[in-house]
Parts: structure tokens; sequence; C-alpha cells
């Protein structure tokens, strides 16, 4: 349906988007996943026809849309990264605006308007001007703008920056319920990986405008099929034990948090005796140890070598 | 869709009182303190009236009434009304009435008048000391009698040259030659009161066909040049108003979600350039409305001062689609910024909007007359001096070219596409 082929984007002296291939099928929700800097809202940008790429080229349906972006835009629905409405207009009048430029008018335009209030939960507050809206409504708002028009697509870069749970939770419950009862075709990005996991059928990760990873959910995580993420938890940690799992040549990586210690080790190494005689050593009680399936921010940090929100 | 864009625009506006206050609020109590405080100074009471005109004879008046005289002894006509001509040719004699006028008690004060040799008139036209010069071609007395009392049509009229740079000394001037005209006609009416009517009617039009075209006509109040001055300023800052609703809307990425709500770029664009256009129209109409209803500011021709609004509302958009433009290219608010609070102040100075700078030195006038605002506070001057369109032509041609300039410089710096990466 909608595919990217050896896309590249060079800004000056920066390439922020490097030789990327994608594609998306009618009805999916595709991820694309990066920490910030990782080329995610270039490429969508290119993808929807807004900025032209240095080479390579974007198709829908198999053709071309960098001569003739029409047709792309017409099936699109973008939800920026930024609160893109006015703030100075309430609900109603921007959902009315937009509508209206997407050639909306009269009884149709005030069915779809209503509609749309409803699914974003905002029909007690049409009337509001935007800028007395909480972060959450004024997200919601912005999606909502975004389906006015029925899109068979629907781009969403960051949807949930910086809003409350509670919000967060309505937009990923509204995202799902799109692409079930209307089979809309979902390309979300962000950098929370729980968000991906719950919504998303395919994902695409990016670093520094590289595609570095893409599959499907368990695809990605067999890419650390033959590890095992362990935590190890105590009341403090001292500097020998840390040490010890450091110079440790069977430990992949070690990542210290307060009260958490997660090392990545093979499959086959039994590691329990191993923790236990260390701790020992340091003079260090542990409170437990867990072995974790792989999550996708375990297969981002072994591919990039830093966190996702680094 | 242009009027989803203007309608859109116009709420934005509306739902901002401060801005609002600034567009159309604040010229309204600029021209109420400057009109006010200034008004003695523009009025002239602080000011020492001192005009040089000189006046240049190419033939001695006597000359051509005694020519005139001897005439009405061969003409077949009566010779009770030869007589009564005879006399009143002599007393009507129209280069001395008005080297009278002159040196009348009233304008000796203001005036010295200068009888200059023909062989002098460069001079004196290189001399920015005089404030106009009257030529008194050959003939014309005699030709000015023939035609008030023989009803016998004259070609020859009086040269008026007036100094530029001293538009008020030439404004008086062109004052002095009306009355002098209407005088004239009173003058020959008293002392022919035995003659034939047609003689009576003197044909002021054509005694001063000439000198309208440096006739200044009415004066300008105080209160008319501010509310003239603060208009044209003020519109520019709706040129930037607009150019910051428009930047505000590539920073939202609101400008990408009309692109790709398939809405052509040109649409948008044309949006920008007629929403500059309607609302500094507005704006200048309700200032003027402020300005008519409080201060009693007529104009003597209505249908000239819609041109001139007209076009310095052209050239508005042209500059608010001009600045949206250059912001879009170069993602930035720098320009606007720096026209709103530099450009516009510096076009506001040269182009008199704070005090008749073009009085004072006529490369500053000319170079007002460069800036939209300056060229359009002219036109604005001159039609409530009571000029003809014809006059202020070229002042609407060239804010016009102004508009048409600006809009070509901001369709070659529109950006392609959408802006958002």
């Amino acid at each position: 349906m909608l595919e990217l082929v050896d896309l590249t984007k060079r800004f000056k002296q920066n390439e922020a988007v490097k030789n990327l291939n994608m594609f998306i099928e009618k009805g999916e929700i595709v991820g694309l996943l990066g920490p910030n800097g990782a080329g995610k809202s270039t490429a969508i940008s290119m993808l929807s026809s807004l900025v032209e790429p240095t080479s390579g080229d974007v198709r829908y349906n198999n053709k071309s849309i960098l001569r003739n972006p029409g047709p792309i835009r017409e099936v699109l629905g973008m939800v920026p990264q930024e609160i893109a409405l006015y703030d100075d207009l309430s609900a109603l009048e921007n959902l009315q605006f937009f509508g209206r430029i997407y050639k909306l008018k009269g009884k149709e335009l005030q069915i779809k308007i209503a509609e749309v209030l409803e699914q974003i939960g905002l029909t007690d507050r049409k009337k509001d001007i935007v800028k007395t809206f909480s972060g959450g409504m004024k997200r919601r708002l912005n999606i909502g703008v975004a389906m006015l028009h029925d899109p068979e697509i629907i781009i969403m870069d960051e949807p949930t920056v910086g809003i409350d749970p509670q919000s967060r939770n309505y937009i990923l419950e509204t995202v799902k319920r799109l692409n079930e009862e209307k089979q809309m075709t979902v390309l979300y990005t962000s950098h929370y990986m729980e968000e991906v996991e719950f919504l998303c059928d395919r994902i695409y990760i990016m670093d520094q405008g590289n595609l570095i990873a893409s599959g499907t959910k368990e695809e990605i995580k067999q890419i650390l099929s033959s590890e095992h993420t362990i935590s190890i938890k105590a009341d403090r940690w001292n500097d020998r034990f840390i040490e010890k799992l450091k110079n440790n040549p069977t430990i992949h990586r070690v990542k210290v948090e307060d009260r958490e210690i997660t090392i990545v080790v093979p499959k086959e190494v039994n590691m329990f005796a191993t923790l236990a005689k260390m701790a020992e050593e340091a003079d260090l009680e542990l409170r437990s140890v867990d072995i974790n399936a792989p999550t996708l921010e375990d297969v981002f940090l072994h591919l990039t070598g830093r966190a996702l929100r680094d | 869709m242009l009027g989803q864009i203007i309608k859109k625009q116009a709420l934005i506006l509306l739902r901002n009182p401060v801005q609002l206050l600034l567009l159309i609020g604040l010229p309204m109590i600029l021209i109420a303190i400057l009109g006010t405080a200034l008004g003695s100074w523009m009025n002239g009471d602080s000011i020492e009236i001192n005009l040089k005109v000189a006046l240049i004879e190419h033939e001695t008046e006597e000359e051509q009434v005694a020519r005139f005289v001897s005439d009405m002894d061969k003409a077949r006509l009566p010779e009770e009304a030869v007589v009564a001509i005879k006399e009143s040719a002599i007393e009507t004699a129209p280069i001395r009435m008005l080297k009278d006028v002159f040196v009348s008690e009233e304008l000796s004060e203001m005036i010295v008048l200068h009888e200059v040799n023909p062989s002098e008139k460069q001079d004196v036209l290189d001399d920015d000391s005089y404030a106009a010069l009257i030529e008194v071609p050959e003939n014309f007395t005699y030709e000015t009698l023939n035609e008030i009392f023989l009803d016998e049509e004259s070609s020859i009229n009086l040269q008026v040259f007036q100094n530029e740079q001293q538009e008020i000394g030439a404004n008086i001037v062109g004052q002095i030659l009306q009355q002098f005209g209407e005088q004239l006609t009173l003058g020959v009416f008293l002392a022919d009161q035995g003659i034939d009517q047609r003689a009576m009617q003197v044909d002021v039009d054509e005694l001063d066909s000439e000198v309208t075209v440096v006739n200044q006509g009415n004066p300008v109040s105080s209160k008319a040049y501010y509310t003239i001055g603060m208009v044209v300023m003020n519109v520019l800052f709706m040129a930037t108003a607009i150019g910051t609703i428009s930047f505000n809307e590539k920073q939202t990425h609101v400008f990408d979600r009309i692109i790709l709500a398939n809405v052509s770029r040109w649409v948008y664009f044309t949006g920008v350039l007629i929403t500059g256009m309607i609302f500094a129209f507005i704006q200048s109409m309700l200032v003027f409305a402020f300005a008519w209803i409080v201060f009693d500011i007529t104009w003597p021709n209505l249908f000239s001062f819609f041109i001139v609004t007209l076009s310095l509302s052209i050239s508005v958009g042209g500059i608010a689609v001009l600045l949206t433009a250059v912001s879009y290219r170069f993602h930035s608010e720098v320009l606007t910024d720096f026209f709103s609070s530099i450009i516009v102040t510096m076009m506001a100075f040269l182009g008199g909007s704070f005090f008749p700078i073009g009085d004072s030195s006529k490369i500053l006038q000319v170079i007002g007359n460069l800036t939209p605002n300056g060229a359009g506070m002219s036109a604005y001057l001159s039609i409530i001096r009571g000029d003809a369109m014809v006059a202020i032509s070229n002042h609407i041609v060239y804010i016009l070219l102004f508009a048409i300039t600006s809009i070509i410089i901001a369709v070659l710096s529109f950006p392609r596409r959408g802006v958002s990466a």
C-alpha cells in the first residue's frame, strides 16, 4: 500500500535519513521507533509528501507520490508531534476550519464533527478556546482533526508526548479502536516502547538516520533469543560487586540502576551460582535474581548500546 | 477555501484584544494626542512665515493698457461704452492689481515680492529661497483685457513655478492667486456697473488655469494631518500582524496540515494577501471614521479617497505576504520583528507621519514618497487640499508598483512544499 524505497534526506552536511526502506500494508499498525534525532520525523515528512527526499522514492499503491502527492494527501491523516491547532479558536472552530479545508460541508461536516468530538471525548468542551485546554485535551483534539475526513492512513508522530497517563491510555485505546473498527492503517512513532508493544503489529527501529531492525514484535525480540536478561536486586550496591560483573567475560552488558542491576548473558549459561559467589566475595546480600523475557527496550539497548529515552 | 482562510484570520485577530487595541485603538489615541499637542505648530501659529516670491514681466503693463485703450478708439462701439471700458480697463490692469495684493498690509509682513528681469529667470528657479515664481507672458494684460471687456478668447495664462521644497509657501501663493482671480472678477463688476452684462463675466478659470497646477487649496489641519499620518503608519503594523499569524501557522505545523489537506500553497498565499488587504482597508476605514466623527475630518473627493485607501491596502497585503514568504523561507521571524520594530518607524518618519519632513529637504521628500506610506500620505494630503485625481495618480501608481513588486518577491521566495523538517 505504502512503500519507502531507498529514501535519503540530506540537510547540508547532515544526513537525517539514510537509504530507508519500509512498507505498510492496509489495516496494519506499524511502529517506528527511535530516540530523539533518529530521523523518524523527517521520514514521516517525506512519506506524507511535506518534504522532498534527496533521493529515493515514496510509493502509494505502486505509484510514486513525489511528483503527484495528491492521491496520498487525500487518504492521509497526519497527527504531528506538535499541537497543530489554532490556540485562539475553540475546538469546534478548529474542527470546522480543518473540516472545510478537507472539503467537508453542511450536514456532512456537522455529523463528522460530532462523531470526532465523541471519539476524542471533547463534546462537552467543544465551545471552549483551545488555549484553555489541558495538554491531554489538546493532544486529543490534535488527533481528532486528523480523523475528520475519514483517512485510510493515519500517521501519528509521538502523539502522547508530555501528557498524563489517563489521556495517554485514552489515545492508545482510540488508536486501537480506529484500527479495529475502521481498518485504519496506522504508522505510529514513539520512543515509549510500551506504547509500541501495545499497539503495533510490526516495528521499524531507526537510529541516527539508519533503519537498524524491522519485523513483528516477536521477530524483533528474537534478536535476543540467544540471551537472557537477568534482574538483580539488592538494598545497596558496592563497587566490588559491580566491578566483578563488568569483568566477567560471559556477561554481555551491565546496566546499574538505584536498586536493580540488569545484565545480559547467553541463554546456556547458568548464572545463579556465579552471582551468588560474586555477592559473597563482595560481601553483598542479594534480595532477588529474576530471569526476564527480552523486551523491545532490551533489543534497542542491544542494537544501539543506549536506551530509547537517552 | 479562500473564505475559510480569511474567516479564520479574522477570528484570530478578533480574539486578540491587545493586538486590536494596538492596530485600531492606538492610532485613534495618537491622533487625539498629536493633533492636539502639535496643533498650533502644524497650523503655523508658532511659525514665522517669510516668503519670497518673484515676478517676471515680459512686457510692461502700461504699454499693453495703452494699446487696448487705443484699440477702443477704433472700435465700432457706442461712445459711452468706449469711455466706460477705457476707464475700467485702466482700473482693471491685472498685474498692477496682483502687485497691490502682495504689497497689501496683511501680506507684506509675510511675503516679499521681487520684480525680476526675464534674463534672471533661471537664477530665480535655481534659488531655493523663493517660494514661487510668477511669470507674466507678453500680451498677457492686453489679451486679458480683451477677454474681459470684449469677450475675446485668450490663450495666454500666468505661469507659476512652485518651489517643491517650500510646500507651505507654494500653497500660500496658490491660494493668493486664486483669491486674486476672484477679486478681479468682483473688481470688474464694480467698476463697470453700466456696461453690458457680458463684459462683466470674467472667466476666472481661464485666467488662472495654469495656477490650478500649483493650487494647494484647502489648508490641512493638524488633526487631519495626524489622522493620515497615523493611518498610513499603522496599516504597516497590520502587515506584521498578518505575517506573525502566518509564521505561527508554520511553527505550529498548521500550515503543514493545510498543505496535507491538498490545499494549494498558492491558495494559502492568496489568502494571506487578501486578508492583509481587507484588514488594512477595514483598519483604515475605522480610524478615518473615528476621525470623521470625533474631529470632523472630511474628504472633498470620496472617490479619490477610496482609490488611495484601496491602493495602500493592496500594498499592505503585499508586505504581509512578503513577510510571510521570507519568514517561511528562512524559518525565522527575525525579519518580521525587525520590520515591525525598526523599519516601520523609519518608514513612518520618512513618510512624514510624525511631521512634514518633506518640507525640510527635497531629498527626504523624494525618499519619503518612495515608501508606500509616504506616497499614500502625499496622496491623502493632496486630496484633502482639494487636488484632482490626476494630481495623485503618480502616488497611486507608485503604491501599486510597490505592491506588485512585493508580491512578486514573495511568490519567488515562498517554499515549494511544507516546511516541517
